[in-house]
């Protein structure tokens, strides 16, 4: 049974103090006004909110650790407590046919009420043996679960896009949630991970208004996905200015420029990572020093590796890439040009030295 | 042999042209900054923003560049005779013998070459596709420059994908502008050796040169 909010509420870990306190942190993630904060919490407290179903397909459970670890335990317990989690494999004391039964007992209570979280991608080769829990398919489970839920959450990048095993050449045809559900609404909460907060604000969001927020082409809510890393960068400036880290632990990278030259893909990856941070200490991978690897974008396995490079460095067949073969050929080439100048100096000093100076 | 001067190219198509050269190569090599700035400092406190100014340039000349290939567009529909679309399309039985036969005149197979006021059916076909490349170029690059316009991500996405894989197709086709300009200025200077049309300074003036009284020449 999920616990009401009286009893979460009188925890001495999660008080009425923090509840508001990350109601409040979520509404600012949303961009909502102090005005609605309220709603907010009504809608978090509200006994009738809808559970949810929580699956796990092909995946690291990075996502679900990412949400469980957040140091700020307001965060954590607000996700886990108040979104009535009823289903969650990772988390969840039951087990094996208990497990099952408290499935298919909130997919029949709940049908068409619930919530589904979906984290992990789904393969569909081979009509999908390649991931099973209780003998069916991913793609099985999913279509059940999807199609009797209000609406699906996908979770992290393998969810929302086939993630690391969609990558080239994707052995087991992975996909995301919104290539194969197409009957309830379906929004990507991208990143590898996620940041909890995005995760949060799109359920509340959902509580509160009945409806998932507003999505950008890719299925991302805008609240979240809706602006580039590079333009909200602390570090801007000093691409602006041609300040740049040309390698890890030079000058420029112990000043804490710019990290375009190594690498860093912010000018092409839309997320909150500047604004919203992780961990609720203020750290984000471009603040403490690495470059963005694009994760809350379509298939960043392929299109952002190398991770330490600005465009892949395309190896050309035959050869050891373009600047190797460039650099091995244009030694040559001066060596050549070298021998022919020496050759020709060497000609014109002997002509000089059997026909004497006169002859000049 | 007597000559005429014949005026060929308008006023409005050698001004795009020249917009349209020199808005590639601003395009390149600020381009090729963006890519690389190797104008690294370890300088602060200056008043110096060398990359800002060189994508500032970079997307001047790229509404230069959009604005180029929009009138050559307007151009290829209600220009004079030789700059409509089809005077270059090999769509006529003239039109069809003159592609074939500038390959033989241009590969050395043969001597003769039919005097044409506009550009021979190969060029104006390469010119043609030169402006389907440069229309993906400026749709990949508005794409960049507004990545958050629905408008552009809804052009950008299903034809270039990512903002990463657009960077990338962007940077690629750039390359194809770099060996158009050699071929063109190559088939220019080849040209102009070749008959003494006055080919290169035509799209300065206006003008070409054409034997008198040639019944091959299209006045």
């Amino acid at each position: 049974m999920p616990i009401t909010i009286n009893e979460f509420i009188d925890d001495p870990k999660c008080n009425r103090r923090s509840f508001l306190k990350a109601c409040t942190i979520t509404a600012a993630a949303l961009g909502l006004s102090d005005a609605m904060i309220p709603r907010l919490v009504e809608a978090a407290a509200n006994p009738q909110r809808p559970p949810v179903v929580w699956l796990h397909f092909q995946e690291c459970t990075g996502c679900t650790e990412s949400l469980v670890r957040g140091s700020h335990p307001d965060i954590a317990r607000l996700i886990l407590d108040i979104i009535s989690l009823d289903y969650h494999e990772t988390l969840m004391a039951a087990a094996g046919h208990q497990a099952e039964k408290q499935l298919h007992e909130t997919m029949e209570k709940y049908q068409g009420k619930y919530l589904c979280v979906v984290e992990g991608g789904i393969p569909t080769k081979d009509n999908g043996i390649y991931c099973k829990i209780a003998g069916r398919t991913a793609m099985d489970i999913l279509a059940e679960v999807s199609s009797k839920s209000a609406a699906v959450i996908a979770i992290g990048n393998c969810a929302t896009y086939g993630g690391i095993q969609a990558a080239d050449p994707n052995p087991t045809g992975a996909v995301g949630v919104w290539d194969l559900v197409h009957d309830v609404p379906v929004i990507n909460v991208a990143g590898c991970p996620p940041n909890p907060i995005s995760f949060l604000g799109t359920v509340l969001h959902y509580l509160t208004f009945k409806r998932l927020p507003p999505t950008d082409q890719l299925g991302r809510p805008l609240f979240a996905y809706g602006r580039k890393i590079h333009d909200q960068c602390e570090r801007r400036a000093h691409f602006d200015e041609g300040r740049f880290a040309e390698r890890f632990g030079d000058t420029g990278h112990l000043a804490g420029y710019c990290l375009y030259k190594v690498g860093c893909k912010g000018p092409e990856t839309y997320a909150n990572c500047p604004a919203v941070r992780f961990n609720d200490v203020g750290v984000w991978p471009v603040g403490v020093g690495h470059g963005c690897i694009g994760c809350t974008e379509p298939g960043f396995w392929d299109t952002m590796t190398p991770f330490y490079e600005r465009l892949p460095n395309v190896p050309i067949p035959g050869g050891g890439g373009i600047v190797a073969s460039a650099e091995s050929t244009g030694k040559k080439i001066l060596a050549v040009a070298g021998a022919a100048v020496g050759i020709h100096a060497a000609v014109g000093i002997g002509k000089r030295i059997v026909k004497g100076k006169s002859e000049k | 042999m007597n000559y005429e001067k014949k005026y060929v190219w308008s006023i409005l198509f050698r001004l795009c042209h020249w917009a349209f050269a020199l808005a590639i190569v601003v395009l390149v090599v600020t381009g090729f900054y963006i890519n690389d700035p190797w104008t690294n400092t370890w300088l602060e406190n200056s008043r110096t923003f060398p990359v800002a100014d060189m994508r500032y340039y970079h997307f001047l000349a790229g509404f230069v560049f959009t604005a180029a290939v929009l009138v050559r567009l307007i151009l290829y529909l209600i220009g004079n005779r030789q700059e409509r679309i089809f005077n270059a399309l090999p769509v006529t039985p003239g039109n069809v013998r003159n592609f074939f036969s500038t390959f033989a005149y241009y590969g050395y197979a043969t001597d003769s070459h039919e005097e044409r006021l506009g550009h021979n059916t190969l060029a104006g076909l390469t010119y043609l596709f030169t402006y389907a490349v440069a229309a993906a170029q400026l749709v990949s690059g508005f794409y960049m420059l507004y990545p958050e316009s629905v408008t552009w991500q809804s052009w950008g996405l299903p034809l270039f994908g990512t903002q990463q894989q657009a960077r990338f197709i962007h940077h690629l086709l750039m390359w194809y502008f770099l060996i158009f300009a050699f071929v063109h200025l190559y088939l220019l200077v080849w040209n102009d050796v070749r008959s003494p049309e006055g080919m290169i300074s035509s799209i300065f003036n206006g003008y070409k040169f054409k034997p008198k009284h040639d019944g091959s020449a299209k006045a």
